[in-house]
């Protein structure tokens, strides 16, 4: 059954997708949207919880952009790593909470990706103490990384940096990012509650604005709700 | 090397006998007077406010100890600079109730639930501890701390501790601190673990992890042999504790492995070397439950030395872990200390250690009146505190992956502290090991701990309280 | 349990939000195409879980998928819930319900909001938005709401957004509603159970859990520009049917200390443990009597559960027990026994 649809309302329905509102939207609506109502970028890391399942196999997404952005830059902290490789999985073993970790050089960035258990401050306070020339040397080449090297002496300071490039984790249902927001804004829930869930799209342009990097989800896990020891020692592999 | 009269007496000492303590939570009212105060608290002259009490006491022990801590947001409402306020951790900036979920201090023993002044911590500015061998001494005390405006009483706690060092849950506390490199310290035996360096408890000065240091707020004097303190007021529910064993007590009775967790005949080596009062299986099976969720048997032998029956002639300090420990992993010291015993993050071991000076509050559980006449039971409990250079390297980390995710062994990952921790009654669990290698698994355990206070506090040195009481600004 | 006068007010509540009375039919999910299956237990289904049909035989299944809307009229390719209601056949004569959706959360918490979200999100005519309000909804970086299907007149979407706005716990609900589009084939989506259950393991031991079944086949909606098409599913499944088995996973998340486990608008994180329980197979569809029997006359209760599976007290799913009871009476559906020794 044909409704009555005008020519204006078809060309309405087909204008998102066209390269002029793109254009209008990224470069007028969203500038203007984002000095109307500032949004403040959310931290990185893990949602806290105390649930035991929720504080293993955290993920990790760390972004370092380097200094030297140019294939010479990028050479220098592909060797950095390539050099400092035994020592880095000796470190990896000794902390004992690291499910899996990689480096990674994208575009002008030195990222490293990791999933690791418990709490965060911890797993990089054990990792200065067991491997921090090798940090030393990564975050030399990092923008910002003399502020906080020799590692071991800026202990406080360099596990704030690396939280900092921590990139945020979008949850997994919109509303725990809409509750992300308002906590970030200091609204608590007020009553009457009076929302408006259709300016969900815009929120989530603005905040990738704010947060251009982001983690989608808290990720996917096989086996979710184990810590390495555990899976170690149920293998039989020894932890 | 450190000069004991530079620091905090209360960091190192014990005051073993002054069992009558008092903390004054206080609000700075006028910050000049506060800062007069703070010069008057060190200058030696006592009439003005109480003196202070350093490590070092010279020839006279005095009759009463005076002690201050102070919090982010005391430094700041005394005027202390913007960049020294920026180079204290971050743990501390946001204070202990912002840490709440880290901690563990959810549901009942969330922030939010605090009573005052708990509940209006950017108002708590500086914890002043009173130990006193007489109670009448503590409001002697008081009133003279409190006779300039200077600062605003919030509130108190008081504690007092048992003759024989007994906490409330019935075990006997206070056996065990870490000894430290370049201190000399008599009265402590030796307890066969390393010793510990200056730097687990006094900003600037080698840490436990090799190559690292804990940053030292500037200027120099402000920060360097300071320490931090978790100041926890911790309710204990005795009488829950108490059902508990008997609960459990029941259930082992009823277990096919019961006699391998108490022979026949047994009982009465245990109920006599308690001692306890109505001798039996069941009454031997309570306490060897306590003992395995603590870890030492009431009387303080540690399970690890001697696991079948408390033996008073053990050194009850001198023990390490092994794999032939028949001490749980789970087990309350074990979690807060694993000693040199195997765990996951094996660069931490002896990383974590404290110094507790904890004080029971509320009067004695008796067992025999609870319950009278529908009265609910009085709270009691434990104000502890909780001393380390790094918050968040010890105490922070001990409560968060050691206490409530028992990380360090995965035996017991998955399980919250038995006696501390967030548990629920219809998901917690505790392995009891048996001699055969094989354990019983608890189940059922509630919550006994809730936390109705606390903050985080810096424990200046003496030439520190010094510079806060010199400032101008 | 809920009083049986409250469980006529729910029924009669949804029976007045439909487009026109549905005599002898269920009020929501009233089309719907019965099916045959089998399911097998995994290896370590009867470590969690005493119920009989956990313990690795295989046991025979009757599944009902349906359309979420109620009302005569079918539309499959509109956007729109479907249910997979499983009945577990145990050997006594008895049966295990499992009643799942393809909406992982419910939008109330409890009978109260129950109503009064009924009050505020009642059917309202649903007219195409005008193309200047759109206009104005982009350059608000909105998202304009969408348009009506053909033959669309009224919808409830406007007033549950009302409601959504007013009630913070609904809006994840109501948000996965508006955007859950059309399954290719029933056999193409995950269902979820949403309420929690107690399981009891053969130590003794209970746990909460939660349900959902996945499609072995993977999830596939259609895509919603694509023209609508009214009636595809049942010929869709048949088509499959004899072709190849379609199958799913049972799969089982274990909830824990601090979890929601009363509040069915909360889901459970993807940190949980995940247990997979066993493999449900399709088998056939029944045609002609039995089908009107399979499909229709078949009764469903999520509280008809085998010994060793219990449900929790979550408001909603106690409402359920005595909902579905008055509109099977209602409907004249099919009585099933509850236990082995009454009829």
């Amino acid at each position: 059954m044909p409704d009555n649809v005008g020519v204006m309302d078809r060309f309405v329905d087909r204008l998102p997708e066209t390269a002029f509102f793109k254009f209008v939207a990224a470069r007028i609506l969203v500038p203007f949207w984002a000095w109307w109502t500032p949004v403040k970028p959310l931290p990185g890391g893990p949602h806290p919880s105390f649930q035991h399942g929720d504080n293993v196999q955290c993920m990790m997404n760390l972004i370092m952009p380097l200094k030297d952005k140019s294939p010479v830059g990028r050479a220098h902290a592909a060797m950095a790593i390539a050099q400092h490789k035994d020592a880095i999985f000796a470190g990896l073993n000794n902390v004992g909470t690291v499910h899996f970790a990689r480096f990674v050089i994208v575009g002008d960035n030195i990222c490293m990706f990791s999933v690791y258990d418990g709490d965060f401050t911890n797993y990089i306070r054990d990792f200065i103490a067991t491997i921090g020339e090798v940090f030393d040397a990564v975050v030399g080449l990092v923008e910002g990384g003399e502020e906080i090297t020799p590692c071991e002496k800026n202990v406080e300071a360099f596990i704030q940096w690396v939280h900092e490039h921590d990139l945020y984790q979008v949850p997994d249902t919109p509303t725990d990012f809409l509750r992300d927001q308002e906590r970030l804004n200091g609204d608590k829930a007020v009553a009457p509650v009076n929302d408006d869930l259709t300016l969900l799209p815009r929120k989530m342009v603005l905040q990738l604005r704010a947060n251009a990097n982001v983690s989608l989800g808290s990720g996917y896990r096989a086996y979710p709700g184990y810590s390495v020891a555990q899976v170690r020692k149920q293998l039989g592999l020894g932890w | 090397m450190v000069d004991l009269s530079d620091l905090q007496g209360n960091v190192l000492r014990g005051y073993k006998d002054r069992p009558y303590v008092r903390y004054l939570i206080l609000e700075v009212a006028d910050r000049n007077a506060a800062r007069r105060w703070l010069a008057a608290a060190i200058s030696g002259r006592d009439q003005e406010v109480p003196q202070i009490t350093s490590g070092d006491w010279g020839k006279a022990k005095p009759q009463t100890c005076f002690n201050i801590g102070l919090t982010y947001e005391g430094l700041r409402a005394l005027g202390t600079p913007d960049s020294s306020l920026g180079m204290f951790p971050n743990e501390f900036i946001e204070g202990m109730t912002a840490r709440a979920v880290k901690l563990g201090d959810v549901g009942a023993s969330a922030p939010e639930t605090w009573p005052a002044p708990f509940n209006e911590p950017d108002r708590i500015h500086l914890i002043a501890t009173i130990y006193a061998e007489k109670i009448e001494q503590l409001d002697q005390v008081q009133q003279h701390a409190l006779d300039r405006n200077a600062l605003t009483l919030l509130g108190t706690r008081e504690g007092y501790n048992f003759n024989g060092d007994f906490v409330h849950f019935g075990y006997r506390d206070n056996i065990m601190q870490p000894r430290f490199e370049g201190i000399h310290d008599p009265e402590r035996h030796a307890d066969g673990q390393p010793l510990a360096p200056l730097g687990t408890v006094l900003l600037g000065h080698k840490t436990n992890l090799e190559g690292l240091f804990w940053r030292v707020p500037q200027p120099e004097v402000l920060g360097h042999n300071g320490t931090f303190n978790a100041f926890r007021v911790l309710k204990q529910d005795v009488a829950g504790f108490e059902n508990y064993l008997d609960q459990a007590a029941t259930d082992l009775l009823a277990h096919p492995k019961v006699d391998e967790v108490l022979p026949p005949g047994t009982e009465t080596d245990i109920c006599q070397a308690l001692p306890v009062e109505s001798p039996s299986r069941h009454a031997a099976l309570r306490e060897i439950v306590a003992a395995n969720l603590c870890g030492r048997w009431r009387d303080g032998t540690p399970l690890a030395l001697s696991a079948d029956v408390p033996d008073r002639n053990v050194d009850r300090a001198k023990f390490d872990y092994d794999e032939n420990s028949r001490c749980p992993y789970g087990a309350h010291i074990r979690r807060c200390n694993p000693r040199g015993g195997q765990i996951v993050q094996r660069v931490a071991n002896n990383s974590r250690r404290l110094i507790r000076r904890g004080v029971p509050y509320g009067p004695a559980y008796e067992r025999d009146k609870a319950g009278d006449a529908g009265k609910a039971e009085p709270e009691r409990g434990l104000l502890g505190n909780f001393i380390g250079a790094s918050l968040g390297a010890q105490f922070e980390a001990m409560s968060c992956d050691w206490l409530n995710l028992g990380l360090q062994d995965p035996r017991i990952t998955g399980s919250n502290d038995p006696i501390t921790g967030t548990n629920d009654p219809d998901t917690s669990w505790f392995d009891l090991p048996l001699k055969s290698g094989g354990t019983i698994r608890l189940r059922g355990l509630p919550e006994f701990v809730n936390t109705r206070g606390g903050a985080y506090t810096f424990l200046p040195s003496l030439p520190a309280i010094r510079y806060l009481g010199s400032l101008t600004t | 349990m809920v009083d049986p006068s409250t469980a006529k007010r729910l029924v009669q509540v949804i029976h007045d939000n439909l487009p026109t009375p549905v005599p002898g039919r269920r009020p929501v999910h009233t089309i719907g195409i019965g099916v045959k299956g089998k399911f097998i237990a995994s290896d370590v289904a009867r470590t969690y879980c005493i119920a009989e049909h956990f313990d690795g035989a295989p046991v025979e299944v009757s599944i009902r998928f349906s359309n979420g809307l109620g009302g005569l009229e079918q539309h499959d390719g509109w956007s729109d819930v479907r249910g997979m209601a499983v009945r577990f056949h145990l050997k006594d004569g008895t049966a295990s319900d499992l009643i799942a959706t393809t909406l992982g959360e419910f939008f109330v918490r409890n009978v109260d909001d129950f109503f009064k979200f009924s009050e505020i999100a009642k059917r309202e005519p649903f007219k195409r938005r005008h193309w200047l309000l759109k206009i104005l909804d982009f350059l608000q970086l909105k998202i304009p709401q969408r348009n009506p299907y053909p033959g669309e007149t009224q919808s409830i979407d406007e007033g549950a957004l009302r409601y959504a706005n007013q009630h913070r716990f609904s809006q994840l609900g109501i948000f996965q509603v508006g955007l859950i589009g059309a399954p290719e084939s029933y056999a193409r989506a995950s269902y979820h159970a949403v309420h929690t259950f107690w399981v009891t393991a053969p130590d003794g031991v209970r746990r909460p859990v939660r349900f959902y079944w996945q499609p072995v086949a993977g999830v596939n909606n259609t895509d919603p520009k694509a023209e609508l098409r009214d009636k595809y599913l049942f010929d869709e499944l048949k088509e499959r049917l004899k072709r190849w088995p379609a199958r799913f996973m049972l799969m089982m998340t274990i909830g824990e200390e601090g979890d929601a486990l009363d509040d069915c608008t909360k889901p459970w994180p993807g940190t949980r443990l995940r247990i997979a329980m066993g493999t449900l197979t399709l088998t056939g569809i029944p045609e002609g009597a039995e089908q009107a029997e399979a499909g229709e006359r078949i009764s469903f209760n999520p509280c008809r559960l085998a010994p060793g599976i219990e449900a929790s007290n979550d408001p909603i799913l106690e409402a359920r027990l005595g909902a579905y009871e008055v509109s099977r009476e209602m409907r004249g559906g099919c009585p099933f026994k509850w236990s082995a020794d009454n009829a």
